[in-house]
């Protein structure tokens, strides 16, 4: 297990930093490594390996569309269950997560009009069924998200919200540069760049607050790093069709 | 068994060369000043360097004289003589020769007899591979003194015949190739040595290793800095695949190029490596009171420190040391370069019982090293 150490001095005193109780800095140390081992292991993936390699095409981002989407879609579903199975001691962390639920619960109309503005046609992405790295997904995080208030889900959000953020910095100009598409067609990506800072200063306020424990930060670690890994599986699975 | 760095000696050839010299030395390539130089040397804030070519690209010191020379003071500076050295381990990123090993080459130039010698190849952490070879040689009670060297000739990649030959290359076709300019106005020349023992020295101070740990990725990523390819993704041949060297070179298959988009990955798996240490109970960040990194601090303003900060595992500013922006980024040599200096130099106090970080990433494919030293005195 990690010691916990005592708050250095920043070397940029940014709005983004803040005092974390001792528990909630191991458990950041954690995140922050199953988030490198898993932004690592995209890396890995086919389809994301050709945005590296420069080989990524208009028929790749289609693909990808077409697999986020569902995802997408069940991300506020199980972000509002979530927000209903914390009771009143947990009235603060239950009120930004519906506050982040209302944000975000119709981005995948965004994600379609990417779509389209890629050449793709709108039946086609909405008829797309959940892959099957999709279906263990949304299964694990509604299966958690129904249990009593879970906070075991802020190392869902950790990866999910940093996948948004890593899209935003550096897949969306790097898609639009390799195939040509304008700036219509990665929408979807690049909003969720937008108030960043402000998303990880909330998200610190929440860590806070819920990991005051061991069992706190066991809990976190390995939600995220179950997410990490279906998330990956979700990616690998776009290659295949359904129907 | 405990092993020492007990001496250390380095070599940087010729005078400082300031920012503006540059490309006076390595060459404007076709006579045309480089629209990119000043954007990347603002980048990299390297003020002097040093350079093994002279301004008409005529090499004046080989790599295995720069690895001899700086081995010699090292050995000057030892409490040991020459003939009690039982290995020699040399890094370099490119001998003078594909073969045989560097370290024969300067073993001969040092006429070092009868000792045990290896030769790592890799790009900037070939360094810590020689010197964690040599480390555990000690420690198994094999040699009673290593002697370890790091030197790079980068210039004779970068001096502008070179560029000028790979007429077909990426370089040629495109106006701008950013990722084969790059290096260029990165890298320079210089050597370090390090002399091992099983004992501190008599005198002054002496480093104790305290651990060497290293953790590759190159199964995860594609390769970001090399030497040996065109650089095309469909173009599978390397160098020697070509009919000719000539061939090769028109290609451009014999520079040394950067993916710099893929830059970012030897940072977060930098932090990745320390954090393992610091999970592992290896690594105490509060204990460290000295950080040496090969790369300097400006490279690493990026949001992830700030998370190491908020995670309670940051190493404050005021603890990171380097001699990169007066030395240049020598690549392999940076380290022990480094470590030769921040002995002897007046802006730091060095006292008995801190522990010092050291820090080596290499980006050819994302190898990550590190070593802790305590300072203790003989």
């Amino acid at each position: 297990m990690i010691e916990g150490g005592t708050p250095v001095a920043s070397m940029d005193e940014g709005v983004d930093t803040m005092d974390l109780n001792p528990h909630a800095q191991v458990c950041l140390q954690h995140l922050l490594r199953a988030w490198l081992g898993f932004e690592r292991d995209l890396s890995t993936v086919p389809l994301l390996r050709r945005i590296d390699l420069g080989t990524y095409t208009v028929e790749d981002h289609l693909c990808l569309l077409r697999n986020l989407r569902q995802q997408v879609i069940e991300g506020s579903r199980w972000i509002t269950r979530a927000a209903s199975s914390f009771d009143r001691h947990h009235a603060e962390i239950r009120s930004t997560i519906i506050s982040h639920a209302v944000d975000e619960h119709r981005d995948y109309e965004l994600l379609e009009q990417d779509y389209v503005a890629s050449g793709g046609r709108i039946e086609d992405v909405q008829g797309m069924e959940r892959n099957i790295g999709s279906e263990a997904l949304h299964g694990y995080l509604m299966h958690r998200s129904s249990r009593p208030n879970p906070i075991d889900l802020l190392g869902a959000m950790w990866i999910i919200e940093g996948l948004g953020e890593k899209m935003a910095r550096s897949w969306a100009e790097r898609i639009q540069e390799l195939t040509g598409l304008s700036e219509d067609s990665t929408r979807f990506m690049t909003y969720h760049g937008h108030n960043d800072s402000e998303h990880m200063l909330r998200f610190y306020q929440m860590l806070d607050e819920v990991c005051i424990n061991d069992d706190a930060v066991a809990s976190i670690v390995k939600t995220a790093k179950v997410v990490a890994r279906l998330y990956r599986l979700q990616l690998e699975e776009v290659q295949h069709g359904f129907k | 068994m405990s092993v020492y760095i007990t001496s250390t000696g380095a070599f940087l050839p010729g005078p400082p060369i300031a920012i503006e010299e540059v490309e006076g030395v390595l060459g404007a390539v076709n006579g045309k000043p480089s629209s990119l130089r000043v954007q990347i040397q603002k980048a990299n804030k390297i003020q002097t360097r040093h350079y093994a070519i002279d301004s008409n690209q005529q090499t004046t010191h080989s790599n295995t004289e720069m690895a001899s020379n700086a081995a010699s003071q090292c050995l000057d500076r030892a409490f040991v003589a020459k003939e009690g050295v039982g290995m020699l381990a040399v890094a370099t990123t490119q001998g003078d020769h594909p073969a045989p090993g560097m370290a024969s080459m300067v073993q001969a130039e040092l006429g070092l007899a009868d000792l045990e010698i290896l030769t790592t190849h890799g790009i900037c952490s070939s360094s810590m591979m020689a010197l964690k070879a040599a480390w555990n040689s000690l420690r198994l009670d094999e040699h009673e003194a290593a002697l370890v060297v790091s030197s790079e000739l980068a210039s004779r990649l970068l001096k502008k015949q070179r560029y000028e030959a790979a007429t077909h290359s990426t370089f040629a076709e495109k106006r701008i190739d950013f990722n084969t300019e790059f290096l260029r106005w990165m890298l320079s020349d210089g050597a370090g040595a390090l002399l091992l023992q099983n004992k501190p020295a008599p005198k002054g101070m002496s480093l104790r290793i305290d651990w060497m740990r290293g953790f590759s990725h190159a199964h995860a990523f594609p390769t970001c800095m090399s030497v040996g390819s065109a650089g095309r993704v469909e173009d599978t041949r390397t160098w020697q695949d070509y009919d000719s060297y000539a061939e090769a070179e028109i290609d451009g298959a014999l520079l040394l190029r950067q993916d710099v988009r893929l830059l970012d990955n030897i940072l977060r798996m930098g932090v990745d490596g320390y954090l393992r240490l610091v999970e592992e109970g290896v690594s105490k960040p509060l204990e460290v009171d000295h950080f040496l990194c090969h790369y300097s601090s400006h490279h690493f303003r990026d949001k992830i420190l700030d998370l190491l900060d908020a995670a309670g595992v940051g190493i404050p500013e005021e603890r990171w040391w380097t001699n990169l922006y007066t030395r240049g980024n020598t690549g392999a040599a940076s380290l022990f370069i480094m470590l030769d200096e921040f002995l002897r130099t007046d802006e730091i106090e060095v006292k008995e019982g801190e522990k010092i970080l050291c820090f080596v990433p290499e980006s050819g494919r994302f190898n990550t090293t590190y070593m802790q030293l305590t300072v203790v005195k003989g």
